[in-house]
């Protein structure tokens, strides 16, 4: 029996294979080769990594795959850790949680052409769209891969190679290609995506500011983070009891900020109705949002999984 | 007031009745995985359904940190299906709702603490099921205020068997 309620997806690495230029491709899989949560073409899925790190990738394979999750990754010797764990520290068999898959790209059906421009390893959430496109017979699309040398994750490329949707762009040899001919001029039924390094999305930016903003994706290689509610502040939670502050990021509930600090708030709907994770709070200005405590109650408690601070600080009876 | 509701029905009374039906059945292993459709489910008496994750014992639901004997198996009326797409235009497929049987004409909400036949098992419902925030993370839509009140009934088994898809849910008389 775990101490808190469950937040992830078990799964366990099932292949991890060679996806050239220093890549490698691992396949992600429920223990009983269930279906995993569903996902959008080219959504990405945090890890959670041996060691307490949370990374970000792409999934590559196609949304009708629905029992793998497969991501692609570069080991970067230069980034911040987590290649470097998967790379050198995560075997077949190992267990990995991951978090549901979010973000994705928009293939609606009034969009008939897309051209997607993938830098290296920035090809992977393509990978995922054109084979969810091709499945879906919605064959009018090209996939510029831009690497140095052989492209990577060629088994991934192949089918996509072999029906004529990939042009490869060696930058070996000279220069990268010139983005502005690729993406061109806007067109109504044309969509566009990039994925790549920094100078090239800046590129692909410039390239495409004559396009209108709904029919241009682009992704980077660090997603931004959660959409968090834009008025949403920071607040210290003291805890009067136990002694010990937290802060409570913007956009976090106080119930996720307290059990991180292994504080174990019986919770059942997280969503301000059944009163469960009932608290008492001592001192601040608590904004409660909840749907059971009468004004009364809520002079003296709060609902943790749904209640904020209107003041910098909030002190609870814990 | 609650008199009336309390009270022993006078022999001779009308005893209101209902038979329903069962209309789709589903598990899943873990919690935050999709609810896979089967024909038929096994209840085992005191723990849950075979495979399932709020199995006693198995323990892999959301809420496993709070292993309950009263959620050994949850239902749900396809009447809310119904009622979500009229009254808020949202489909839900009975594998989002997330709990296992999805029934018709079975009046859920008046059999808390109550016993009754689902096919050939018996179940005494413990408490109505209260929605849970995450459906809508594992969903993408907006569901929790419409499901409450309405999101199933928590039973337990007190008789296992094998429960089928078109089995009729019937009141204990
Ligand atoms: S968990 Fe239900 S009110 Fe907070």
């Amino acid at each position: 029996m775990s101490a808190v309620p469950i937040t992830k997806v078990r799964t366990i690495v099932d292949k991890i294979e060679d996806g050239g230029a220093g890549i490698k491709v691992f396949s992600l899989v429920d223990p009983d080769h269930w279906e995993l949560p569903p996902f959008k073409p080219g959504a990405h899925i945090d890890l959670h990594l041996p060691g307490g790190l949370v990374r970000t990738y792409s999934l590559c394979n196609d949304p009708a795959d629905d029992k793998r999750y497969v991501v692609a990754v570069k080991r970067e010797v230069e980034g911040r850790g987590g290649s470097i764990v998967l790379h050198d520290e995560v075997k077949v068999g190992d267990t990995i949680g991951v978090m549901l898959p979010r973000g994705g790209l928009d293939l609606s059906t009034e969009v008939t052409r897309f051209t997607f421009v993938g830098g290296g390893i920035g090809v992977t959430p393509f990978l995922s769209a054109a084979a969810w496109l091709k499945r879906m017979g919605r064959s009018k699309f090209t996939l510029h891969m831009i690497a140095r040398g052989e492209p990577p994750l060629a088994d991934l490329l192949a089918p996509l190679r072999k029906s004529g949707h990939v042009v490869i762009h060696d930058t070996s040899s000279g220069q990268r290609p010139d983005i502005a001919a690729l993406v061109g001029r806007p067109l109504s039924d044309v969509a566009l995506a990039c994925c790549g390094p920094d100078s090239m999305i800046d590129d692909f930016e410039q390239a495409s500011r004559d396009w209108p903003a709904d029919r241009v994706h682009i992704e980077r290689f660090v997603p931004p983070p959660l959409p968090v509610d834009p008025d949403a502040k920071p607040y210290v939670l003291a805890l009067a009891k136990s002694k010990r502050e937290i802060v409570v990021a913007a956009g976090q509930t106080m119930l996720s900020a307290l059990t991180d600090i292994g504080i174990d708030v019986p919770a059942s709907c997280c969503g301000g109705i059944c009163g469960s994770c009932k608290v008492d709070w001592l001192e601040g200005q608590p904004v409660h949002r909840d749907r059971v405590l009468s004004p009364a109650e809520r002079e003296r408690s709060l609902l943790v999984c749904v209640a904020g601070s209107a003041k910098d600080r909030l002190v609870l009876d814990l | 007031m609650l008199d009336t509701l309390t009270a022993k029905p006078v022999p001779g009374a009308v005893v209101l009745s209902w038979t329903g039906v069962v209309r789709y059945l589903h598990i899943t292993p873990r919690a935050f995985l999709p609810m896979r459709e089967m024909p038929e489910l096994t209840l085992i008496a005191g723990k849950g359904i075979e495979g399932d994750r709020y199995m006693i014992g198995r323990e892999e639901g959301f809420y496993s940190h709070k292993p309950e004997e009263g959620r050994q198996v949850t239902l749900f009326e396809y009447e809310t299906l119904v009622a979500l797409k009229r009254d808020h235009n949202i489909d839900l497929a009975p594998e989002e709702h997330r709990r296992n049987v999805t029934v018709s004409g079975v009046p859920l909400t008046h059999l808390v603490g109550r016993q009754f036949w689902l096919g050939e098992t018996l179940l005494e419902s413990t408490r109505l099921s209260i929605p849970c925030r995450h459906i809508e993370e594992i969903t993408g839509k907006a569901i929790f205020d419409p499901l409450i009140n309405r999101s199933g009934l928590n039973c337990k088994i007190l008789q296992g068997g094998t429960v089928r898809v078109g089995d009729a849910v019937r009141n204990v008389q």
